[in-house]
Protein backbone atom coordinates (compact mmCIF):
# COMPACT_ATOMS: atom_id res chain seq x y z
CA UNK A 1 0.00 0.00 0.00
CA UNK A 2 1.39 3.32 -0.99
CA UNK A 3 0.29 6.94 -1.16
CA UNK A 4 1.99 9.84 -2.86
CA UNK A 5 1.15 13.43 -1.99
CA UNK A 6 -2.39 12.49 -1.09
CA UNK A 7 -4.56 15.53 -0.44
CA UNK A 8 -8.26 15.78 0.28
CA UNK A 9 -10.17 19.01 0.55
CA UNK A 10 -13.83 18.76 1.51
CA UNK A 11 -16.20 21.26 -0.03
CA UNK A 12 -13.34 23.50 -1.18
CA UNK A 13 -12.58 24.52 2.41
CA UNK A 14 -11.71 21.79 4.88
CA UNK A 15 -8.26 20.38 4.25
CA UNK A 16 -8.59 16.91 5.77
CA UNK A 17 -5.38 15.50 4.22
CA UNK A 18 -2.40 17.59 3.29
CA UNK A 19 0.16 15.76 1.17
CA UNK A 20 0.31 12.33 2.78
CA UNK A 21 3.16 10.04 1.67
CA UNK A 22 3.05 6.56 3.13
CA UNK A 23 4.47 3.18 2.28
CA UNK A 24 3.18 0.06 4.01
CA UNK A 25 4.88 -3.27 3.38
CA UNK A 26 2.63 -6.23 2.88
CA UNK A 27 2.19 -8.55 5.84
CA UNK A 28 2.70 -5.75 8.34
CA UNK A 29 0.36 -4.35 10.97
CA UNK A 30 0.30 -0.63 10.40
CA UNK A 31 -1.30 1.90 12.74
CA UNK A 32 -2.37 5.40 11.85
CA UNK A 33 -2.48 7.24 15.15
CA UNK A 34 -3.99 10.65 15.57
CA UNK A 35 -6.46 12.77 17.52
CA UNK A 36 -10.05 13.45 16.49
CA UNK A 37 -10.34 15.16 13.15
CA UNK A 38 -6.75 14.38 12.14
CA UNK A 39 -7.85 12.82 8.85
CA UNK A 40 -7.53 9.12 9.68
CA UNK A 41 -10.97 8.18 8.42
CA UNK A 42 -10.57 10.32 5.33
CA UNK A 43 -7.35 8.51 4.42
CA UNK A 44 -8.92 5.12 4.95
CA UNK A 45 -11.97 6.01 2.91
CA UNK A 46 -9.76 7.04 0.01
CA UNK A 47 -7.77 3.80 0.27
CA UNK A 48 -10.99 1.76 0.24
CA UNK A 49 -12.21 3.59 -2.89
CA UNK A 50 -15.15 5.30 -1.20
CA UNK A 51 -14.09 8.84 -1.96
CA UNK A 52 -11.67 10.34 -4.42
CA UNK A 53 -8.63 12.33 -3.38
CA UNK A 54 -8.48 15.97 -4.42
CA UNK A 55 -4.94 15.33 -5.62
CA UNK A 56 -2.20 12.77 -5.24
CA UNK A 57 -2.13 9.04 -5.84
CA UNK A 58 -2.85 5.96 -3.77
CA UNK A 59 -2.15 2.33 -4.61
CA UNK A 60 -3.18 -0.90 -2.95
CA UNK A 61 -1.07 -3.84 -4.16
CA UNK A 62 0.02 -1.66 -7.03
CA UNK A 63 -3.55 -0.91 -8.12
CA UNK A 64 -4.69 2.69 -8.26
CA UNK A 65 -7.64 3.21 -5.94
CA UNK A 66 -8.99 5.85 -8.28
CA UNK A 67 -8.67 4.11 -11.63
CA UNK A 68 -8.86 0.44 -10.62
CA UNK A 69 -11.38 0.68 -7.81
CA UNK A 70 -13.25 -2.48 -8.76
CA UNK A 71 -10.11 -4.62 -8.56
CA UNK A 72 -9.09 -3.06 -5.27
CA UNK A 73 -12.50 -3.82 -3.80
CA UNK A 74 -12.02 -7.49 -4.56
CA UNK A 75 -8.95 -7.67 -2.36
CA UNK A 76 -9.79 -5.60 0.66
CA UNK A 77 -12.02 -5.92 3.68
CA UNK A 78 -13.11 -2.93 5.64
CA UNK A 79 -14.58 -2.25 9.05
CA UNK A 80 -15.93 1.30 9.19
CA UNK A 81 -15.68 3.47 12.27
CA UNK A 82 -19.44 3.33 12.76
CA UNK A 83 -21.41 0.21 13.49
CA UNK A 84 -21.89 -1.69 10.25
CA UNK A 85 -24.05 -4.76 10.77
CA UNK A 86 -27.78 -5.26 10.42
CA UNK A 87 -29.19 -5.42 13.91
CA UNK A 88 -32.58 -6.91 13.11
CA UNK A 89 -31.18 -10.23 11.91
CA UNK A 90 -28.84 -12.69 13.62
CA UNK A 91 -25.05 -12.67 13.58
CA UNK A 92 -24.99 -15.76 11.42
CA UNK A 93 -27.38 -14.18 8.95
CA UNK A 94 -25.19 -11.10 8.68
CA UNK A 95 -22.28 -13.28 7.65
CA UNK A 96 -24.47 -15.29 5.31
CA UNK A 97 -25.59 -12.19 3.40
CA UNK A 98 -21.99 -11.00 3.09
CA UNK A 99 -20.84 -14.43 1.99
CA UNK A 100 -23.42 -14.24 -0.79
CA UNK A 101 -22.45 -10.73 -1.79
CA UNK A 102 -18.83 -11.82 -2.03
CA UNK A 103 -19.81 -14.84 -4.07
CA UNK A 104 -18.38 -17.46 -1.76
CA UNK A 105 -19.56 -20.76 -3.29
CA UNK A 106 -22.32 -22.55 -1.33
CA UNK A 107 -20.11 -25.57 -0.74
CA UNK A 108 -17.61 -23.55 1.32
CA UNK A 109 -19.97 -20.96 2.70
CA UNK A 110 -21.08 -22.65 5.87
CA UNK A 111 -17.60 -23.76 6.84
CA UNK A 112 -16.12 -20.30 6.37
CA UNK A 113 -18.94 -18.61 8.26
CA UNK A 114 -18.55 -20.89 11.27
CA UNK A 115 -14.80 -20.49 11.17
CA UNK A 116 -15.13 -16.72 11.22
CA UNK A 117 -17.64 -16.89 14.07
CA UNK A 118 -15.44 -19.22 16.03
CA UNK A 119 -12.40 -17.12 15.32
CA UNK A 120 -14.12 -14.15 16.91
CA UNK A 121 -15.59 -16.18 19.75
CA UNK A 122 -19.18 -15.74 18.67
CA UNK A 123 -20.34 -19.28 17.90
CA UNK A 124 -22.60 -19.46 20.94
CA UNK A 125 -24.41 -16.30 19.95
CA UNK A 126 -24.56 -16.94 16.21
CA UNK A 127 -28.32 -17.26 16.09
CA UNK A 128 -29.17 -14.39 18.40
CA UNK A 129 -30.36 -11.12 16.96
CA UNK A 130 -27.53 -8.60 16.74
CA UNK A 131 -29.75 -6.18 18.68
CA UNK A 132 -29.05 -8.25 21.76
CA UNK A 133 -25.24 -8.12 21.35
CA UNK A 134 -22.94 -5.99 23.48
CA UNK A 135 -20.73 -3.34 21.88
CA UNK A 136 -17.75 -5.67 21.98
CA UNK A 137 -19.65 -8.51 20.37
CA UNK A 138 -20.83 -6.23 17.59
CA UNK A 139 -17.27 -5.15 16.89
CA UNK A 140 -16.18 -8.79 16.83
CA UNK A 141 -18.99 -9.63 14.45
CA UNK A 142 -17.81 -6.84 12.18
CA UNK A 143 -14.31 -8.24 12.28
CA UNK A 144 -15.73 -11.68 11.50
CA UNK A 145 -17.43 -10.15 8.43
CA UNK A 146 -14.11 -8.69 7.40
CA UNK A 147 -12.21 -11.96 7.86
CA UNK A 148 -14.84 -14.05 6.11
CA UNK A 149 -13.51 -13.34 2.66
CA UNK A 150 -9.87 -14.02 3.57
CA UNK A 151 -8.74 -10.59 2.38
CA UNK A 152 -5.14 -9.77 1.56
CA UNK A 153 -5.49 -6.47 3.34
CA UNK A 154 -7.78 -5.44 6.17
CA UNK A 155 -8.72 -1.83 6.76
CA UNK A 156 -9.98 -1.27 10.29
CA UNK A 157 -11.21 2.18 11.28
CA UNK A 158 -10.88 2.34 15.06
CA UNK A 159 -11.55 -1.38 15.51
CA UNK A 160 -11.83 -1.23 19.28
CA UNK A 161 -13.65 2.07 19.65
CA UNK A 162 -15.88 2.11 22.69
CA UNK A 163 -14.66 -1.25 24.01
CA UNK A 164 -13.36 -1.91 27.47
CA UNK A 165 -9.72 -3.05 27.75
CA UNK A 166 -10.48 -6.76 28.00
CA UNK A 167 -12.75 -6.67 24.95
CA UNK A 168 -10.06 -4.76 23.06
CA UNK A 169 -7.55 -7.39 23.96
CA UNK A 170 -9.85 -10.16 22.80
CA UNK A 171 -10.40 -8.51 19.42
CA UNK A 172 -6.67 -8.06 18.88
CA UNK A 173 -5.76 -11.55 19.92
CA UNK A 174 -8.11 -12.93 17.35
CA UNK A 175 -6.94 -10.52 14.68
CA UNK A 176 -3.32 -11.53 15.25
CA UNK A 177 -4.20 -15.20 14.92
CA UNK A 178 -5.91 -14.49 11.64
CA UNK A 179 -2.95 -12.50 10.40
CA UNK A 180 -0.46 -15.21 11.30
CA UNK A 181 -2.51 -17.86 9.57
CA UNK A 182 -3.19 -15.86 6.41
CA UNK A 183 -0.26 -13.50 6.14
CA UNK A 184 -2.62 -10.56 5.63
CA UNK A 185 -1.74 -6.90 5.96
CA UNK A 186 -3.63 -4.93 8.60
CA UNK A 187 -3.98 -1.17 8.36
CA UNK A 188 -5.80 0.37 11.29
CA UNK A 189 -6.76 3.78 12.61
CA UNK A 190 -6.75 4.51 16.28
CA UNK A 191 -6.53 7.24 18.80
CA UNK A 192 -5.52 4.84 21.55
CA UNK A 193 -1.81 5.21 22.08
CA UNK A 194 -1.39 1.88 23.85
CA UNK A 195 -3.20 0.04 21.08
CA UNK A 196 -0.79 1.32 18.46
CA UNK A 197 2.13 0.60 20.78
CA UNK A 198 1.10 -2.98 21.51
CA UNK A 199 -0.15 -4.26 18.21
CA UNK A 200 1.46 -2.30 15.38
CA UNK A 201 4.71 -3.15 13.63
CA UNK A 202 4.84 0.38 12.37
CA UNK A 203 3.09 3.58 13.36
CA UNK A 204 2.41 6.78 11.49
CA UNK A 205 1.35 9.73 13.59
CA UNK A 206 -1.05 12.02 11.81
CA UNK A 207 -2.09 15.46 12.87
CA UNK A 208 -4.14 17.98 10.91
CA UNK A 209 -3.83 15.95 7.75
CA UNK A 210 -0.05 15.59 7.84
CA UNK A 211 2.12 12.62 8.76
CA UNK A 212 4.34 14.03 11.49
CA UNK A 213 6.26 10.91 12.48
CA UNK A 214 6.76 7.40 11.19
CA UNK A 215 8.52 4.33 12.52
CA UNK A 216 8.31 1.29 14.77
CA UNK A 217 6.96 1.95 18.26
CA UNK A 218 10.48 1.44 19.62
CA UNK A 219 12.24 3.72 17.20
CA UNK A 220 9.67 6.44 17.77
CA UNK A 221 10.23 6.26 21.49
CA UNK A 222 13.99 6.15 21.08
CA UNK A 223 13.86 9.15 18.86
CA UNK A 224 13.09 11.12 22.01
CA UNK A 225 16.66 10.43 23.18
CA UNK A 226 16.15 7.59 25.61
CA UNK A 227 14.96 6.82 29.11
CA UNK A 228 15.51 9.02 32.11
CA UNK A 229 16.82 7.95 35.51
CA UNK A 230 16.02 10.52 38.16
CA UNK A 231 18.01 10.38 41.42
CA UNK A 232 17.56 12.39 44.55
CA UNK A 233 20.97 12.52 46.28
CA UNK A 234 22.66 13.97 49.36
CA UNK A 235 24.40 16.80 47.54
CA UNK A 236 27.67 16.88 49.49
CA UNK A 237 29.66 14.13 47.80
CA UNK A 238 28.44 14.40 44.20
CA UNK A 239 31.56 15.76 42.56
CA UNK A 240 32.98 15.93 39.07
CA UNK A 241 34.73 12.59 39.50
CA UNK A 242 31.43 10.82 39.94
CA UNK A 243 30.01 12.73 37.03
CA UNK A 244 32.82 11.63 34.72
CA UNK A 245 32.49 8.01 35.82
CA UNK A 246 28.79 7.91 35.04
CA UNK A 247 29.24 9.72 31.75
CA UNK A 248 31.80 7.05 30.90
CA UNK A 249 29.12 4.38 30.73
CA UNK A 250 28.43 3.92 27.06
CA UNK A 251 24.63 3.81 27.28
CA UNK A 252 24.49 7.12 29.10
CA UNK A 253 24.19 10.10 26.82
CA UNK A 254 23.63 13.02 29.13
CA UNK A 255 23.41 14.14 32.73
CA UNK A 256 21.37 17.09 33.89
CA UNK A 257 21.90 18.34 37.43
CA UNK A 258 19.51 20.53 39.36
CA UNK A 259 20.08 20.96 43.11
CA UNK A 260 19.57 17.63 44.77
CA UNK A 261 18.13 16.09 41.65
CA UNK A 262 20.19 14.36 38.99
CA UNK A 263 18.62 13.30 35.71
CA UNK A 264 20.56 10.76 33.71
CA UNK A 265 19.55 10.09 30.11
CA UNK A 266 20.22 6.49 29.16
CA UNK A 267 19.38 4.27 26.23
CA UNK A 268 18.71 1.38 28.58
CA UNK A 269 17.83 2.53 32.07
CA UNK A 270 17.21 -0.87 33.59
CA UNK A 271 20.68 -2.16 32.80
CA UNK A 272 22.62 0.99 33.54
CA UNK A 273 20.98 1.62 36.91
CA UNK A 274 22.90 -1.04 38.87
CA UNK A 275 26.19 0.20 37.44
CA UNK A 276 25.33 3.76 38.31
CA UNK A 277 24.40 2.72 41.84
CA UNK A 278 27.77 0.95 42.19
CA UNK A 279 29.64 4.07 41.14
CA UNK A 280 27.66 6.19 43.57
CA UNK A 281 28.21 3.79 46.45
CA UNK A 282 31.96 3.57 45.78
CA UNK A 283 32.13 7.34 45.98
CA UNK A 284 30.04 7.52 49.11
CA UNK A 285 27.04 9.23 47.60
CA UNK A 286 23.84 8.22 49.31
CA UNK A 287 20.71 8.09 47.22
CA UNK A 288 17.34 8.90 48.73
CA UNK A 289 15.06 8.07 45.85
CA UNK A 290 15.27 6.65 42.32
CA UNK A 291 12.76 6.66 39.50
CA UNK A 292 12.84 5.65 35.87
CA UNK A 293 10.77 7.39 33.26
CA UNK A 294 10.35 5.75 29.90
CA UNK A 295 9.09 7.82 27.03
CA UNK A 296 5.58 6.82 26.00
CA UNK A 297 3.97 7.30 22.66
CA UNK A 298 2.17 10.11 24.38
CA UNK A 299 5.50 11.91 24.73
CA UNK A 300 6.27 11.06 21.12
CA UNK A 301 2.95 12.48 20.12
CA UNK A 302 3.57 15.59 22.17
CA UNK A 303 6.92 16.10 20.51
CA UNK A 304 5.80 15.64 16.92
CA UNK A 305 2.28 16.97 16.96
CA UNK A 306 2.86 19.68 19.52
CA UNK A 307 -0.25 18.63 21.44
CA UNK A 308 -1.21 15.77 23.68
CA UNK A 309 -3.74 13.26 22.46
CA UNK A 310 -6.96 14.13 24.20
CA UNK A 311 -7.79 12.00 27.19
CA UNK A 312 -9.86 9.21 25.78
CA UNK A 313 -12.17 8.51 28.69
CA UNK A 314 -14.74 11.18 27.89
CA UNK A 315 -14.68 10.30 24.22
CA UNK A 316 -15.15 6.67 24.90
CA UNK A 317 -18.34 7.12 26.85
CA UNK A 318 -19.90 9.17 24.10
CA UNK A 319 -18.79 6.61 21.54
CA UNK A 320 -20.47 3.83 23.45
CA UNK A 321 -23.56 5.93 23.74
CA UNK A 322 -23.44 6.58 20.03
CA UNK A 323 -23.13 2.92 19.16
CA UNK A 324 -25.91 2.02 21.57
CA UNK A 325 -28.28 4.65 20.25
CA UNK A 326 -27.70 3.44 16.71
CA UNK A 327 -28.59 -0.06 17.76
CA UNK A 328 -31.73 1.06 19.48
CA UNK A 329 -32.87 2.97 16.42
CA UNK A 330 -32.35 -0.04 14.18
CA UNK B 1 -24.41 -10.45 -14.86
CA UNK B 2 -24.05 -13.40 -12.52
CA UNK B 3 -22.67 -11.09 -9.87
CA UNK B 4 -25.60 -8.79 -10.45
CA UNK B 5 -28.19 -11.49 -9.83
CA UNK B 6 -26.23 -12.82 -6.88
CA UNK B 7 -26.16 -9.43 -5.15
CA UNK B 8 -29.76 -8.61 -5.96
CA UNK B 9 -30.88 -11.93 -4.50
CA UNK B 10 -28.74 -11.41 -1.42
CA UNK B 11 -30.54 -8.11 -0.86
CA UNK B 12 -33.92 -9.78 -1.28
CA UNK B 13 -32.90 -12.53 1.11
CA UNK B 14 -31.86 -9.93 3.65
CA UNK B 15 -35.35 -8.43 3.51
CA UNK B 16 -37.04 -11.80 3.89
CA UNK B 17 -34.92 -12.61 6.90
CA UNK B 18 -35.79 -9.28 8.43
CA UNK B 19 -39.46 -10.01 7.92
CA UNK B 20 -39.00 -13.43 9.44
CA UNK B 21 -37.78 -11.83 12.67
CA UNK B 22 -40.14 -8.90 12.88
CA UNK B 23 -43.40 -8.31 11.05
CA UNK B 24 -44.93 -5.60 13.21
CA UNK B 25 -44.34 -2.95 10.58
CA UNK B 26 -46.33 -4.96 8.05
CA UNK B 27 -49.27 -5.11 10.44
CA UNK B 28 -49.14 -1.51 11.54
CA UNK B 29 -48.94 -0.34 7.95
CA UNK B 30 -51.99 -2.46 7.11
CA UNK B 31 -54.23 -0.51 9.47
CA UNK B 32 -54.74 2.49 7.21
CA UNK B 33 -55.73 0.65 4.03
CA UNK B 34 -58.04 -1.57 6.03
CA UNK B 35 -59.78 1.56 7.32
CA UNK B 36 -60.25 2.76 3.74
CA UNK B 37 -61.75 -0.56 2.74
CA UNK B 38 -63.78 -1.28 5.87
CA UNK B 39 -65.02 2.20 6.81
CA UNK B 40 -64.50 4.78 4.09
CA UNK B 41 -65.59 2.48 1.26
CA UNK B 42 -68.97 1.41 2.65
CA UNK B 43 -69.85 4.95 3.83
CA UNK B 44 -68.94 6.70 0.56
CA UNK B 45 -70.50 3.84 -1.35
CA UNK B 46 -73.84 4.43 0.33
CA UNK B 47 -73.86 7.99 -1.02
CA UNK B 48 -73.36 6.78 -4.58
CA UNK B 49 -71.69 10.06 -5.51
CA UNK B 50 -68.83 8.62 -7.50
CA UNK B 51 -69.26 6.95 -10.88
CA UNK B 52 -67.40 3.68 -10.69
CA UNK B 53 -68.60 2.03 -13.86
CA UNK B 54 -71.12 -0.19 -12.13
CA UNK B 55 -68.93 -1.84 -9.49
CA UNK B 56 -69.48 -1.32 -5.73
CA UNK B 57 -67.48 1.62 -4.40
CA UNK B 58 -65.61 -0.50 -1.84
CA UNK B 59 -64.53 -2.83 -4.62
CA UNK B 60 -63.52 0.17 -6.67
CA UNK B 61 -61.19 1.61 -4.02
CA UNK B 62 -59.73 -1.71 -2.83
CA UNK B 63 -56.88 -1.66 -5.39
CA UNK B 64 -56.39 2.02 -4.57
CA UNK B 65 -56.06 1.36 -0.85
CA UNK B 66 -53.86 -1.62 -1.55
CA UNK B 67 -51.51 0.31 -3.82
CA UNK B 68 -51.48 3.28 -1.49
CA UNK B 69 -50.25 0.98 1.22
CA UNK B 70 -47.62 -0.85 -0.83
CA UNK B 71 -46.42 2.39 -2.40
CA UNK B 72 -46.02 4.02 0.99
CA UNK B 73 -44.06 1.04 2.22
CA UNK B 74 -41.72 1.47 -0.72
CA UNK B 75 -41.46 5.22 -0.41
CA UNK B 76 -40.41 4.89 3.20
CA UNK B 77 -37.99 2.14 2.32
CA UNK B 78 -35.44 4.94 1.90
CA UNK B 79 -35.56 5.35 5.68
CA UNK B 80 -33.80 2.00 5.96
CA UNK B 81 -31.17 3.33 3.59
CA UNK B 82 -30.80 6.53 5.61
CA UNK B 83 -30.30 4.43 8.73
CA UNK B 84 -27.73 2.33 6.95
CA UNK B 85 -25.97 5.49 5.90
CA UNK B 86 -25.85 6.81 9.45
CA UNK B 87 -24.41 3.52 10.54
CA UNK B 88 -21.50 2.21 8.50
CA UNK B 89 -23.44 -0.41 6.56
CA UNK B 90 -23.57 1.45 3.26
CA UNK B 91 -19.88 2.27 3.42
CA UNK B 92 -19.15 -1.39 3.88
CA UNK B 93 -21.51 -2.42 1.07
CA UNK B 94 -19.89 0.05 -1.28
CA UNK B 95 -16.45 -1.37 -0.50
CA UNK B 96 -17.72 -4.87 -1.36
CA UNK B 97 -17.28 -6.09 -4.92
CA UNK B 98 -20.87 -5.29 -5.86
CA UNK B 99 -21.98 -2.81 -8.51
CA UNK B 100 -24.15 0.06 -7.36
CA UNK B 101 -26.77 -1.09 -9.88
CA UNK B 102 -26.98 -4.45 -8.17
CA UNK B 103 -27.26 -2.83 -4.76
CA UNK B 104 -29.90 -0.30 -5.75
CA UNK B 105 -31.98 -2.62 -7.91
CA UNK B 106 -31.58 -5.47 -5.43
CA UNK B 107 -32.82 -3.32 -2.61
CA UNK B 108 -35.66 -1.95 -4.70
CA UNK B 109 -36.71 -5.52 -5.43
CA UNK B 110 -36.38 -6.34 -1.75
CA UNK B 111 -38.86 -3.60 -1.08
CA UNK B 112 -41.10 -5.18 -3.70
CA UNK B 113 -41.03 -8.40 -1.71
CA UNK B 114 -42.08 -6.49 1.36
CA UNK B 115 -44.92 -4.91 -0.63
CA UNK B 116 -46.22 -8.32 -1.70
CA UNK B 117 -46.41 -9.47 1.90
CA UNK B 118 -48.21 -6.22 2.70
CA UNK B 119 -50.74 -6.96 -0.02
CA UNK B 120 -51.22 -10.50 1.22
CA UNK B 121 -52.26 -9.15 4.61
CA UNK B 122 -54.76 -6.67 3.20
CA UNK B 123 -56.43 -8.86 0.56
CA UNK B 124 -58.02 -11.33 3.03
CA UNK B 125 -59.52 -8.40 4.93
CA UNK B 126 -61.01 -7.10 1.68
CA UNK B 127 -62.42 -10.56 1.00
CA UNK B 128 -64.02 -10.55 4.44
CA UNK B 129 -65.57 -7.17 3.64
CA UNK B 130 -67.25 -8.80 0.67
CA UNK B 131 -65.10 -7.32 -2.07
CA UNK B 132 -65.49 -9.46 -5.18
CA UNK B 133 -62.20 -10.18 -6.96
CA UNK B 134 -62.09 -11.52 -10.51
CA UNK B 135 -61.99 -15.30 -10.11
CA UNK B 136 -58.75 -15.80 -12.00
CA UNK B 137 -55.55 -17.10 -10.48
CA UNK B 138 -53.55 -15.81 -13.42
CA UNK B 139 -54.93 -12.30 -12.98
CA UNK B 140 -54.21 -12.44 -9.28
CA UNK B 141 -50.61 -13.50 -9.83
CA UNK B 142 -50.15 -10.86 -12.52
CA UNK B 143 -51.54 -8.23 -10.14
CA UNK B 144 -49.05 -9.25 -7.46
CA UNK B 145 -46.31 -9.06 -10.07
CA UNK B 146 -47.42 -5.53 -10.97
CA UNK B 147 -47.31 -4.63 -7.28
CA UNK B 148 -43.83 -6.13 -6.95
CA UNK B 149 -42.39 -4.38 -9.96
CA UNK B 150 -43.98 -1.00 -9.32
CA UNK B 151 -42.96 -1.04 -5.66
CA UNK B 152 -39.41 -1.52 -6.89
CA UNK B 153 -39.73 1.71 -8.87
CA UNK B 154 -41.09 3.62 -5.89
CA UNK B 155 -38.37 2.21 -3.64
CA UNK B 156 -35.73 3.31 -6.15
CA UNK B 157 -37.29 6.78 -6.06
CA UNK B 158 -37.03 6.65 -2.32
CA UNK B 159 -33.38 5.58 -2.47
CA UNK B 160 -32.74 8.49 -4.81
CA UNK B 161 -34.38 10.88 -2.35
CA UNK B 162 -32.30 9.34 0.45
CA UNK B 163 -29.12 10.02 -1.55
CA UNK B 164 -29.90 13.73 -1.43
CA UNK B 165 -31.75 14.08 1.88
CA UNK B 166 -29.19 12.43 4.02
CA UNK B 167 -30.81 12.78 7.41
CA UNK B 168 -33.79 10.97 8.80
CA UNK B 169 -35.67 14.19 9.55
CA UNK B 170 -35.27 15.67 6.09
CA UNK B 171 -36.15 12.37 4.51
CA UNK B 172 -39.31 12.05 6.60
CA UNK B 173 -40.28 15.57 5.60
CA UNK B 174 -39.96 14.83 1.89
CA UNK B 175 -41.62 11.44 2.30
CA UNK B 176 -44.67 12.92 4.02
CA UNK B 177 -44.88 15.71 1.48
CA UNK B 178 -44.73 13.23 -1.38
CA UNK B 179 -47.12 10.49 -0.36
CA UNK B 180 -50.48 12.18 0.16
CA UNK B 181 -50.38 14.24 -3.06
CA UNK B 182 -49.36 11.10 -4.92
CA UNK B 183 -52.38 9.34 -3.46
CA UNK B 184 -54.96 12.08 -4.00
CA UNK B 185 -53.70 13.00 -7.45
CA UNK B 186 -54.35 9.47 -8.62
CA UNK B 187 -57.32 7.34 -9.54
CA UNK B 188 -57.15 5.44 -6.25
CA UNK B 189 -60.38 6.85 -4.74
CA UNK B 190 -62.18 8.41 -7.73
CA UNK B 191 -61.90 8.41 -11.52
CA UNK B 192 -59.44 10.87 -12.97
CA UNK B 193 -62.24 12.41 -15.04
CA UNK B 194 -63.84 13.80 -11.85
CA UNK B 195 -60.79 15.84 -10.90
CA UNK B 196 -60.13 19.51 -11.62
CA UNK B 197 -58.24 19.93 -14.86
CA UNK B 198 -54.83 20.62 -13.34
CA UNK B 199 -55.14 17.56 -11.13
CA UNK B 200 -56.05 15.47 -14.16
CA UNK B 201 -52.92 16.63 -15.84
CA UNK B 202 -50.85 15.70 -12.80
CA UNK B 203 -52.60 12.34 -12.53
CA UNK B 204 -51.42 11.47 -16.01
CA UNK B 205 -47.82 11.80 -14.88
CA UNK B 206 -48.45 10.04 -11.61
CA UNK B 207 -47.11 6.49 -11.82
CA UNK B 208 -49.49 5.47 -9.07
CA UNK B 209 -52.49 6.01 -11.41
CA UNK B 210 -51.13 3.45 -13.82
CA UNK B 211 -50.41 0.95 -11.08
CA UNK B 212 -53.88 1.33 -9.58
CA UNK B 213 -55.44 1.04 -13.02
CA UNK B 214 -53.49 -2.12 -13.83
CA UNK B 215 -54.31 -3.79 -10.52
CA UNK B 216 -57.94 -2.69 -10.71
CA UNK B 217 -58.41 -4.13 -14.16
CA UNK B 218 -56.69 -7.39 -13.20
CA UNK B 219 -58.27 -7.88 -9.80
CA UNK B 220 -61.68 -6.21 -9.96
CA UNK B 221 -63.06 -5.26 -13.38
CA UNK B 222 -61.40 -7.84 -15.57
CA UNK B 223 -61.37 -5.25 -18.37
CA UNK B 224 -57.81 -5.40 -19.65
CA UNK B 225 -58.09 -2.85 -22.47
CA UNK B 226 -55.77 -0.35 -20.77
CA UNK B 227 -53.35 -2.88 -19.39
CA UNK B 228 -50.63 -2.56 -22.07
CA UNK B 229 -50.44 1.21 -21.58
CA UNK B 230 -50.34 0.78 -17.81
CA UNK B 231 -47.58 -1.80 -18.00
CA UNK B 232 -45.59 0.31 -20.42
CA UNK B 233 -45.85 3.32 -18.09
CA UNK B 234 -44.76 1.24 -15.08
CA UNK B 235 -41.87 -0.23 -17.04
CA UNK B 236 -40.61 3.19 -18.12
CA UNK B 237 -40.98 4.53 -14.59
CA UNK B 238 -38.97 1.62 -13.18
CA UNK B 239 -36.24 1.78 -15.78
CA UNK B 240 -35.74 5.52 -15.32
CA UNK B 241 -35.76 5.36 -11.53
CA UNK B 242 -33.40 2.36 -11.41
CA UNK B 243 -30.85 4.09 -13.58
CA UNK B 244 -31.09 7.52 -11.96
CA UNK B 245 -31.03 6.10 -8.43
CA UNK B 246 -28.04 3.87 -9.21
CA UNK B 247 -26.05 6.68 -10.80
CA UNK B 248 -26.56 8.87 -7.76
CA UNK B 249 -26.09 6.16 -5.17
CA UNK B 250 -22.41 6.74 -4.45
CA UNK B 251 -23.32 10.29 -3.54
CA UNK B 252 -25.00 8.99 -0.42
CA UNK B 253 -21.76 8.14 1.36
CA UNK B 254 -19.90 11.28 0.34
N1 LIG C 1 -17.78 14.10 4.45
C1 LIG C 1 -17.14 15.18 4.98
N2 LIG C 1 -17.47 16.42 4.57
C2 LIG C 1 -16.84 17.50 5.07
N3 LIG C 1 -15.86 17.46 5.98
C3 LIG C 1 -15.49 16.25 6.44
C4 LIG C 1 -16.10 15.05 5.96
N4 LIG C 1 -15.53 14.01 6.58
C5 LIG C 1 -14.60 14.52 7.41
N5 LIG C 1 -14.57 15.87 7.33
C6 LIG C 1 -13.64 16.76 8.05
O1 LIG C 1 -12.33 16.38 7.72
C7 LIG C 1 -11.49 16.40 8.87
C8 LIG C 1 -10.87 15.03 9.09
O2 LIG C 1 -11.90 14.11 9.43
P1 LIG C 1 -11.67 12.56 9.64
O3 LIG C 1 -13.01 11.96 9.87
O4 LIG C 1 -10.87 12.03 8.52
O5 LIG C 1 -10.82 12.52 10.97
P2 LIG C 1 -10.49 11.30 11.92
O6 LIG C 1 -9.04 11.36 12.14
O7 LIG C 1 -11.05 10.06 11.39
O8 LIG C 1 -11.22 11.72 13.25
P3 LIG C 1 -12.00 10.82 14.34
O9 LIG C 1 -10.97 10.34 15.30
O10 LIG C 1 -12.93 11.79 14.95
O11 LIG C 1 -12.70 9.73 13.61
C9 LIG C 1 -12.36 16.86 10.02
O12 LIG C 1 -12.16 18.25 10.19
C10 LIG C 1 -13.75 16.59 9.54
O13 LIG C 1 -14.64 17.53 10.10
MG1 LIG D 1 -12.31 8.66 12.08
Amino acid sequence: MKTVGLTKIYGGRIKALDGVDLNVESGKVFALLGPNGAGKTTLMRILTTQIKPTSGEAYVFGLSVVREGAKVREMVSYVPQEMSVWTDISGYENLLIYAKIYGIPPSRRNKLIWEALENMGLSEFANNLVKTYSGGMIRRLECACALLTRPKILFLDEPTIGLDPSARKAVWERLSIFRKENGATIFFNTHYMDEADLYADEIAIINRGRIVALGTPESLKHSLGGEIISLEVEDSAFGSKVLEAIKGLDVVSDIIMGGNEVNIVSRDAEHSLPEIMDILRLNGVSVRRVSITKPTLDDVFLKYAGVRLEPVAAGRISEVRHVRSMIRRG
Amino acid sequence: MRGFMRNAFAMIELEMRRLKHDRTELYSRAVQPILWIAVFGPIMGSVRAIPTGGIPYTDYITPGALIQSTTFVSIFYGLTIVWERESGILKKLLVAPASRYSIVIGRAMASGVRAIFQALIIIPVALLMGVRFTPSVLNFILALLVIFVSSGGFAATSILVASFMKTRERFMGIGQALTMPLFFASNALYPVAMMPEIMQWIAHFNPMSYVVDAVRSLMITGNLANLPIDLAAIFIFDAVMFVVASINFRRIIE
